[in-house]
């Protein structure tokens, strides 16, 4: 009989390092389960209409998820703004040229880019027409056009005077939260009246109008102009955030910080030159209120692409809109199952936010891919969006909430209603760098 | 394992942008420990308490600065997590002089005894 071979001996301190890099891979592979798939074969043509965060999130991963398909991107813009900064420039915090980026160096290699704009679907035919009558056939369409901002239902607004006479808005660009800016310095030099607006209907970005007055009230106080100003805030929606415990915490707060909030007020009118805006109140009576400082939040609904085309609601509450009609779990389209939408132009009942493309982004892509494979969209999504909710300069509440307006924060020690510096380390650190990775098509 | 990975991937991108610096850093840093390395008469012993006091000492600087760098105050740590988290980027500058200042004061001792 042989004898058995002598083991020799194992430093235990090279044993633990031998477990360490076996088990790497198993990590890896937990922890990045997109890369780890085989990718499905396919000659599918997919349009993407968009190349925002969630247009080219959803691009990179059918890039690495499919094998052979015809990837298309349809959107005219070469710059891509980093949006969620624009509250950053807007209140001095970031210099402009954080939020700005190229299109080109985002987008996977071996799709085609087509620098055009969406200017009609036509989900029946399965094709699209470009602004300039150029037509596409698609097999599968991923809608990701974003918001229009509707500033055409305020009468007399001039998005170009942002900037002038008191006229601030973060919304449009980032020359807009550059001029807001601006314009906010000359204000809190000398402080006065300042009008802050939120229109009633669905938001990108919800939270951005909050964040501007505690930025706004912290400016006023850092610049010792706060006593000789008032800050009033007009909503048209009944609350300032359509999370309860969230709204009743910020009003709180406004309380506290003497920022006063009229609940039934919606911006129809401005006299840029007068400083003076009109409001009207549900029950029709107008009011007009002088002001030396106005942050107007535009209205929103779909682009008219969307709004009129058949991919649109054409009941329920989404329907004045002219939202993607999609169902709120897959982001699959209720009528045209070869059709997806992500980011903002859905028809769902929150989270018109960056966190909301972050989440959802993977699971568009993969359920698009199930139903190239012949398959149900089976991955389900909870409606999970964030808002770092800036206080002040230097702290923030990190807010993280789904469909139902549960708080579901991401780590479980984060309390969500807490001023914070880590939050606020979140906001202006981290949270770009998130961003880049979802862009990416990474996390 | 979804926020471990956003976590990584969080610091790769950090690391991007500043990758001429870390690049700088990281040849410095070698070319500190051969030049340290290479010397006779090493003292690597002998200068690991004094290295682990000038980390102490920068991590301590770093914990009173790191909040004014992004605008932000001490007075504004508002529970364990913001302590947390400042303690934790102060060691980590802490960890980094501590391994820059270790074969430095290694190559200073050693040439003083040559």
């Amino acid at each position: 009989m042989k004898k058995p071979t002598a083991v020799p001996p194992i430093d235990p301190v090279r044993r633990r390092w031998l477990q360490a890099m076996a088990a790497a891979p198993l990590v890896a592979g937990a922890t990045t389960p997109s890369l780890v798939k085989a990718a499905v074969k396919t000659r599918a043509r997919i349009v993407i209409a968009g190349s925002g965060l969630g247009g080219i999130a959803v691009a990179n991963r059918l890039s690495q998820l499919l094998d052979g398909a015809k990837i298309t991107i349809i959107d005219r813009k070469e710059e891509h703004n980093y949006q969620p900064g624009y509250t950053l420039v807007a209140t001095g915090v970031w210099p402009v040229d954080k939020v700005r980026d190229r299109n080109a160096d985002y987008q996977p290699a071996g799709i085609e880019w087509v620098k055009d704009m969406v200017a009609s679907f036509d989900p029946v035919a399965n094709t699209v027409t470009t602004a300039s009558g150029q037509r596409i056939e698609y097999d599968f369409l991923v809608v990701a056009t974003g918001v229009h901002l509707d500033f055409a239902q305020i009468a007399g607004m001039d998005v170009a005077a942002i900037g002038r006479e008191g006229l601030t808005s973060v919304y449009p660009s980032p020359e807009a939260a550059q001029a807001t800016w601006a314009a906010m310095q000359a204000f809190t030099a000398q402080g006065g009246q300042a009008v802050m607006t939120l229109p009633a209907t669905p938001l990108k970005c919800a939270g951005a109008p909050l964040k501007m007055s505690f930025m706004l009230r912290d400016r006023l106080f850092k610049a010792g102009t706060l006593d000789a100003s008032k800050i009033r805030f007009q909503s048209a929606l009944g609350n300032v955030f359509g999370v309860k415990v969230v709204n009743d915490n910020v009003l709180e707060r406004w309380q506290t910080l003497g920022i006063d909030v009229e609940f039934s007020r919606a911006l129809k009118a401005i006299d840029i030159g007068a400083r003076r805006a009109t409001f009207s109140s549900p029950e029709g009576e107008t009011q007009e209120m002088p002001y030396d400082l106005i942050h107007v939040v535009p209205p929103t609904r779909a682009p008219d692409a969307v709004k009129n085309s058949e991919l649109a609601w054409k009941e329920g509450p989404f329907a004045a809109g002219g939202w993607l009609e999609v169902d709120k779990s897959t982001l699959q389209h209720r009528r045209f199952p070869n059709v997806f939408g992500i980011g903002d132009i859905n028809g769902t009942p929150r989270g018109k936010t960056a966190a909301t493309v972050k989440k959802s982004a993977p699971l568009v892509a993969h359920n698009l891919v199930e139903v190239i494979a012949g398959r149900q969209a089976n991955q389900a999504f909870d409606g999970y969006t964030s808002c770092p909710l800036i206080t002040r300069e230097g702290s923030a509440m990190l807010i993280e909430f789904d469909y139902e307006g549960r708080l579901t924060p991401s780590l479980p020690m984060i309390e969500p209603l807490q001023d914070s510096f880590f939050a606020w380390l979140m906001k202006v650190r981290m949270l770009k760098p998130a961003y880049m990775a979802v862009l990416k098509g990474r996390v | 394992m979804y926020e471990i990975w956003l976590m990584l991937n969080i610091v790769w991108e950090i690391a991007l942008g500043i990758w001429p610096l870390l690049l700088a850093g990281a040849v410095l840093w070698l070319a500190l420990l051969g030049t340290a390395w290479r010397q006779d008469g090493q003292h690597w012993r002998a200068n690991i308490l004094p290295a682990l006091v000038i980390g102490a000492a920068v991590a301590v600087v770093a914990a009173l600065l790191l909040p004014g760098s992004i605008g932000s105050t001490l007075s504004d740590m508002g529970y364990w997590v913001d302590w947390g988290m400042l303690l934790a980027l102060a060691a980590a500058v802490g960890g980094m002089a501590v391994a820059f200042a270790w074969p430095l004061l290694s190559w200073r001792h050693g040439r003083a005894r040559a």
